[in-house]
């Protein structure tokens, strides 16, 4: 079973992806299958996920992202955790981000 | 909220991917995507998905169908090595007239390990075939003549 996400866990992106952002946009392409697939499996953020993203680099725990975020957007607590949360679980499950600490 | 992470659609040949590419044959993984135009038909026909792999350490041979950056237009294309001399690649499409000229190894990205049809993959041919065609396709005359057999069978083909 996957493990969940943790908010006092730090996380950062896996060595299995490359990134790069092209004409404003962030691409991540995972290598997990062995293959970097540009034709079908590329993906990339709107603007909610790509600011989620920009802080994680495995330097501080995921409740102080959560944070971050909060001072930095208008909206419910609640609802941005879980934003964040469902975010973190599908890139954990994805092999796009790694547990640092 | 709408889903944060999306699915990227094909990024499309006018899309600058050089730098992806490039970092992901660094990591010394293969890269996949569609090849657009004519200009390797028919060995590469447009919209083939093509899977190109790190240059093995002798670097290209001749023969061998490369993906490049364009000195020209900066954009990725797919060509014949049609030959090496001191560290430098005469590429060409094996249904172009005129040569890209002689890159140096910078240029080239990664060599074709797969091409994708429809779904289905493609015979990628022996060395040996693929070293013919080299030699043949430096002169366009041999580009002039599959051009036109290939006109001619097409027309055939019509009539039936």
């Amino acid at each position: 079973m996957m493990r969940k996400i943790d908010l006092s866990r730090t996380y950062a992106p896996s060595d299995d992806v490359v990134i790069r952002e092209i004409e404003g946009e962030i691409v991540i392409v995972p290598l997990t299958s062995g293959i970097g697939d540009l034709e079908d499996e590329c993906f990339t953020f709107d603007e909610w996920g790509r600011a989620i993203w920009s802080k994680l680099d495995g330097s501080r725990p995921l409740g102080t992202v959560v944070q971050e975020l909060l001072d930095d957007y208008d909206a419910p607590a609640e609802l941005l955790k879980g934003e964040v949360i469902g975010l973190l679980q599908e890139l954990y499950e994805r092999r796009m981000i790694v547990e640092k600490g | 909220m709408d889903d944060p992470l999306r699915p990227r659609p094909s990024l499309g040949d006018n899309y600058p991917v050089t730098g992806l590419m490039r970092a992901v044959l660094e990591k010394g993984k293969p890269f996949r995507y569609e090849a657009r135009g004519t200009s390797m038909h028919p060995f590469i026909q447009d919209g083939d998905v093509v899977t190109v792999g790190p240059v093995p350490g002798g670097g290209p041979r001749t023969g061998d169908v490369v993906a490049f950056v364009h000195p020209a237009t900066g954009g990725i294309r797919v060509h014949r090595v049609v030959r090496t001399d001191q560290g430098r690649y005469l590429l060409k499409g094996d249904n172009a007239l005129g040569d890209d000229g002689s890159l140096a190894r910078d240029a080239i990205l990664g060599i074709v390990v797969r091409i994708e049809r429809r779904g289905r993959p493609r015979r990628l041919g022996s060395a040996f075939h693929s070293a013919a065609v080299a030699r043949l396709s430096r002169s366009s005359w041999f580009t002039r003549l599959c051009r036109r057999v290939r006109r001619t069978l097409a027309r055939r083909e019509g009539r039936a």
